[in-house]
């Protein structure tokens, strides 16, 4: 299956980051968690597969709707 | 037989109209994925209930001797139909005949439709699928013209009389998208419907090179909330209408439909759902679907203002109005768009008298720079003006968060209050988590260890923050077990249901 562009639903910073490419993510995983509104937001696919690259670096701000790392679904 | 000839000649002008763009331009319309506009009509309402009014409508062709050589039929086609028993109006563009152009139509044609759905207090369907003016009308009139939108006056009335339902079935622009977005429920089909003001060929000669997807297709106007559905057939867009129209009155005055009661059991896993972090998220719309009627839910532009979740659903049978927040999107805090969401469903549940429930989770409105250059504060006072002078019975559900100006319009606080909270409730004027430091920052500027200062005043504000101190002071009502919550709302709906058609002030719906 083609590669898909991972999205933030939120303007904010980046918290955390508990997956790197290569890493394999569950359905709903959380593959980047967003700061935004004091809340742990993740950014998350909606089905398993495998991070290809992560876009984006601790402490960054992005943008709502900012690809923030591009996944490969199972 | 008296009136042979006649007869025949209606036949056969009959026959002509069902043909029509043509053998041809139908099958180039078929081929594209699209229904012809007389299948459409066929699959959206009861069978064999289309009455149409105008069949003989078109523009035909003599030959010198005055006999019809050729007729083509008026690419709008409307009539008076039933759905699920109920009648409605009927109203559709023939993509086949000139691209539904709306300015090669006969106007009269859209304003009788709508007329009629306004006189007969019934739903208005409109099945779009047309382009706006087109310059081509020109020559065919020899002249130009100033513009003008005969149908916009009914278009308006019918907002605020009679249910109104929008089908976006091709690539449309101009008027029609105008008509199609001035509508309680509008809906796009994904990969064969797109929306403009003007389309690509127009948007070109601004120097804008853009495709009909990018421009205006459904993943454009999923977020720009011009739409408030997109469905992935034609057939589910029918589906929709169907069911949009199952849980509203035909017309503003009526109470709404009222079905079997439904028992539901308390459901204990309620409990599990909203998390101790007050930092981490959950999935309101969980909650919804539990304590409403099972397969009721039908929310409405779910990717636009998407911390405010909205739609239609079932309490024991009776029709509901759901708003509830989605604390994964900002924490649940109003942006200029979901403030704007929420001022129009409540223009849509004071139309139809819809009891609202509203599941709160919300720290307020989102702050920050994209927040003040959007406006979000004018936004903002427009939308709790709105819910301000609702009248509408409303239940509150205070399942989290409840802080700030925003937060404070959960209900119409001018009225009597019928509000229940979650033992997981947590509000303030402002989160205590940063409101600390500006209202603390004498002590933490004078203390030797800030951190240890900070720590302490944390846990001195933590041990005030318990819900039930709020409800020993009367500040919130009444504090319940998740598990009870759909007793609770079942209890309220037929309250409701006995208050909802009193009072009402004067209809205003904005589309």
């Amino acid at each position: 299956m083609a590669d898909i562009e991972l999205k933030s639903d939120v303007s904010g910073r980046v918290w955390q980051i508990p997956k790197s490419a290569g890493d394999s993510v569950e359905a709903e995983e959380a593959v980047i968690i967003i700061e935004s509104m004091k809340m742990e937001i993740p950014v998350a696919p909606e089905q398993s597969g495998t991070v290809v690259k992560v876009l984006v670096a601790e402490g960054d701000e992005v943008e709502e709707d900012q690809t923030v790392a591009i996944f490969s679904p199972d | 037989m008296k009136m042979e000839k006649a007869l025949e000649e209606l036949a056969d002008r009959r026959a002509r109209a069902l043909e029509m763009g043509g053998a041809e331009k139908v099958e180039r319309h078929r081929s594209r994925g699209k229904l012809d506009v007389r299948t459409r009509i066929e699959k959206l309402v009861d069978p064999g209930t289309f009455r149409e009014v105008g069949t003989l409508s078109g523009s035909a062709q003599y030959d010198a001797d005055g006999n019809l050589v050729s007729m083509s039929p008026a690419n709008f086609i409307f009539g008076r139909a039933k759905i699920d028993g109920r009648d409605v109006v009927i109203a559709a563009d023939d993509f086949t005949v000139r691209g539904g152009a709306a300015d090669a139509s006969i106007r009269e044609k859209s304003v009788q439709a709508e007329k009629m759905a306004n006189h007969f207090r019934i739903p208005m369907i409109r099945l779009i699928d047309a382009t706006g003016g087109s310059v081509r009308t020109v020559e065919a009139m020899g002249r130009t013209y100033v513009p003008g939108s005969p149908a916009w006056g009914p278009i308006v009335s019918n907002l605020e009389t009679v249910p109104v339902v929008s089908l976006v079935l091709g690539s449309v622009a101009g008027i029609a998208s105008a008509r199609a977005v001035a509508s309680h429920l509008t809906v796009m089909v994904k990969d064969t419907s797109h929306m403009f003001i003007g389309g690509p060929p127009v948007v070109a000669r601004l120097g804008i090179e853009t495709t009909k997807d990018s421009l205006g297709g459904y993943k454009i106007h999923e977020k720009s909330g011009a739409v408030d559905m997109v469905v992935g057939t034609e057939e589910d867009a029918f589906a929709a209408a169907r069911q949009f129209l199952s849980y509203l009155p035909s017309s503003v005055g009526e109470q709404l439909p009222q079905l079997d009661r439904c028992e539901v059991a308390p459901d204990q896993s309620l409990r599990d759902i909203v998390p101790e972090d007050r930092r981490k998220i959950y999935k309101m719309r969980e909650i919804v679907t539990r304590v409403v009627d099972p397969g009721s839910f039908m929310e409405m532009a779910p990717m636009f203002g998407r911390a405010s979740i909205q739609g239609l659903a079932r309490v024991d049978g009776r029709t509901v109005a759901i708003m509830a927040s989605d604390p994964r999107i900002y924490g649940g805090g109003w942006n200029a768009d979901t403030c704007d969401k929420i001022a129009r469903f409540f223009d849509f549940v004071e139309t139809f008298r819809i009891p609202v429930l509203n599941f709160v989770d919300c720290p307020g409105f989102v702050i920050g720079p994209d927040a003040e250059r959007t406006g979000t504060i004018r936004h903002g006072a427009r939308t709790m003006s709105a819910i301000y002078r609702s009248t509408v019975p409303i239940m509150a559900i205070l399942i989290r968060k409840v802080f700030g100006v925003a937060g404070a319009a959960h209900m119409n606080h001018e009225v009597y209050r019928h509000r229940i909270a979650w033992p997981s409730g947590d509000w303030g004027s402002i989160p205590l988590e940063g409101g600390i430091e500006a209202a603390y920052a004498a002590d933490l500027e004078a203390a030797e260890d800030r951190e240890a200062t900070l720590a302490e005043i944390v846990a001195r504000l933590d041990a005030l923050r318990s819900p039930f101190r709020t409800a020993e002071a009367f500040g919130v009502e009444e504090i319940i077990d998740p598990a009870d919550t759909r007793e609770n709302l079942v209890e309220f709906v037929h309250l409701a249901y006995r208050r909802n058609m009193i009072d009402k002030p004067p209809v205003r719906y904005r589309p």
